[in-house]
């Protein structure tokens, strides 16, 4: 278990020195992207280790404890970040804004007890695996539009306005941020179909409003109501970033709030 | 013609976008409601549920979006149906939950249930038997892999037998019948009637192992007479060592602590009871599974509905974001 603590350490100083790259980057107008990259990706590569060292040790993936549910939870979002910022190029500078928000996710995870746990019966199935992946997927879309609108935010103050004068105006920011609000939008919903399925397997019931399950599809609802509110009201881009921040708030108490205090991810079920 | 377009224009309030948005922080706070007040009764949802299908109907027939985007259309007929298919699960489904002690056939009763007013209650008829059952536990108790030994009778009457447990339910006759964590000792008994009557033989089922170990008592009445009997099961050994890896199983050394009618009886397997009116026989110690059962047709077409609906949400999200490209600066 040592060898996947100092795996973790590694990891976690490559992304804080990505993340304080991508704040001095903006601060002086600076573009160290290939730098960043390099950063970023090391980090999880050698996170990405340490989630498998741990699989192969215990036989489980990392969806049991509080610690891998975070461990999973800061490469998952990484990862789902790094491939956007690898892919979109004008969204780039996003990662002074979410990056920090990862140094917070990540010392958290180093302060949870690493310790062992046995799988429970009913999570061993293929159907948990996928129900996480595709959760994984949606909380990272919402991740990468945090960012988008944390950029739309700052911009309303004068640093914000000179740091992210480069990026494109808020209408297209908007536009982008809620397309990868509609993928995390599909991936929610496939999340929770996959969760049902696993559901019914494991106890005999599809759907029980256990305290994951009603926050899950709370978070679900108010995904809906803000893809719903923009095509309805068209809200301006500063109203619509509020709206993604608040999603990804409620996200995040779902994904790691109810686990944090449950005993389990769905507590009473296991 | 007026009232024509009067009716047509309360449809069309009906199917407002302005509504759905109304709607899903209606939803909302009723699921919290639901979700924090005890006494709140599920069904509360029905209404926010009923209202969507309304709202999404009269969406469908009047937005002309609808017609342009097949996409929507479609994520939103899926919607529409697992509406309707959710109301009609809440009609006819069941759930409850039976306990078998081993070697007995389950004989249709539940010992508690929830059902839908149109359950159409074929669960009386269903059979099948109890055999062996093995439950693994890791060091520190904590819960393995549950492998329980059944058989049971088909609809042309051959018999089956095989090995149910965790994500693998005994399905007969659209009930699905899962094991549970709760099980433990059944303490079986024969009662001979002074008379010369038939012989009755039973099991009493004590509280759950080990969720109460040290509560292995339990108070009953001797059915046909008016005995009321206190049982206790008393054993020196530890049956799941929380030290090492162990398995569910009966004790090998035991003693049956029985009170009847003020007096204190011990007994081991074989042992009886003398009463004025028949005799006890302790048989020996058995092991009783705990299962819930599940009846729902609908779960196929719930789920066909729900994948036909996100199938529509993609299809109608990628032709969207098609439209316009993703890299901001080439249109920028």
């Amino acid at each position: 278990m040592e060898r996947e603590i100092q795996l973790l350490w590694a990891a976690v100083v490559l992304y804080v020195l990505a993340g304080t790259l991508a704040i001095v980057a903006v601060i002086f107008g600076r573009k160290p992207e290939k730098s960043l990259q390099g950063l970023l990706w090391s980090g999880l590569l050698v996170h990405g280790v340490a989630i498998v060292h741990r699989w192969i040790r215990l036989d489980h993936g990392p969806y049991v404890t509080m610690h891998e549910i975070l461990s999973s939870g800061v490469f998952g979002l990484l990862f789902f970040y790094a491939l956007a910022y690898w892919r979109y190029q004008p969204i780039r500078p996003t990662a002074a804004v979410v990056l920090p928000l990862m140094f917070v996710m990540a010392g958290w995870m180093l302060l949870t007890d690493p310790g062992d746990a046995y799988v429970p019966p009913t999570y061993d199935t293929t159907w948990l695996v996928i129900h996480i992946l595709f959760g994984k997927v949606s909380m990272g879309g919402v991740f990468v539009a945090l960012g988008i609108a944390g950029v739309i935010l700052l911009r309303r103050l004068a640093f914000g306005a000179r740091w992210f004068a480069g990026l494109p105006g808020d209408r297209r920011l908007d536009d982008l941020a809620y397309r990868f609000m509609m993928l995390a939008f599909i991936f929610d919903t496939l999340m929770l179909i996959a969760g049902a399925i696993w559901a019914q397997d494991a106890w005999g019931r599809y759907w029980a409003w256990d305290p994951l399950e009603t926050w899950a599809f709370i978070t679900w609802l108010v995904l809906g109501f803000a893809l719903h509110l923009r095509v309805t009201l068209r809200p301006s881009p500063i109203r619509g970033a509020w709206l993604v921040v608040a999603v990804f708030v409620l996200s995040f108490l779902t994904f790691y709030g109810v686990p944090f205090i449950s005993q389990v991810p769905h507590q009473g079920a296991v | 013609m007026n009232a024509v377009m009067g009716k047509r224009g309360w449809w069309v309030s009906v199917g407002s976008l302005k509504l759905t948005l109304a709607l899903f922080v209606l939803f909302a706070v009723l699921v919290v409601a639901v979700y924090l007040v005890n006494r709140l009764d599920g069904w509360v949802l029905a209404v926010p549920f009923g209202l969507f299908a309304l709202n999404l109907l009269a969406a469908i027939t009047t937005n002309p979006a609808f017609r342009r985007q097949g996409g929507l259309l479609v994520f939103h007929l899926a919607l529409l149906a697992l509406v309707i298919l959710l109301a009609v699960s809440r009609l006819t489904y069941l759930r409850g939950q039976l306990e078998i002690t081993e070697g007995e056939w389950f004989d249709g009763r539940l010992t508690a249930a929830e059902a839908g007013p149109l359950h159409p209650g074929h669960v009386t008829g269903v059979r099948f038997r109890q055999l062996p059952f093995t439950i693994e536990y890791h060091p520190g108790r904590e819960r393995g892999r549950t492998l329980s030994r059944v058989a049971w009778r088909d609809a042309q009457g051959r018999l089956h037998e095989g090995v149910i447990g965790d994500h693998h339910p005994l399905v007969i006759a659209g009930y699905r019948f899962y094991t549970t964590h709760n099980k433990g000792f059944a303490p079986l008994f024969r009662w001979q009637p002074a008379g010369g009557g038939p012989a009755r033989t039973g099991s009493v089922h004590l509280p759950s192992y080990p969720a109460h170990e040290y509560r292995q008592a339990l108070e009953w009445t001797l059915p046909g007479t008016g005995h009321r009997l206190w049982t206790l099961l008393e054993m020196d050994e530890v049956v799941l060592d929380p030290a090492r890896p162990s398995r569910f199983r009966l004790p090998r050394d035991y003693r049956l602590v029985l009170r009847i009618d003020g007096q204190r009886y011990l007994l081991r397997p074989g042992d009886r009871v003398q009463l004025a009116d028949g005799a006890l026989i302790f048989l020996g110690l058995r092991q009783w599974m705990g299962y819930t059962v599940f009846y729902d047709r609908t779960i196929p077409w719930l789920l066909a509905a729900c994948v036909v609906a996100v199938l529509g949400m993609g299809w109608h999200y990628w032709r969207k974001c098609a439209a316009r490209p993703w890299r901001a600066e080439e249109d920028d």
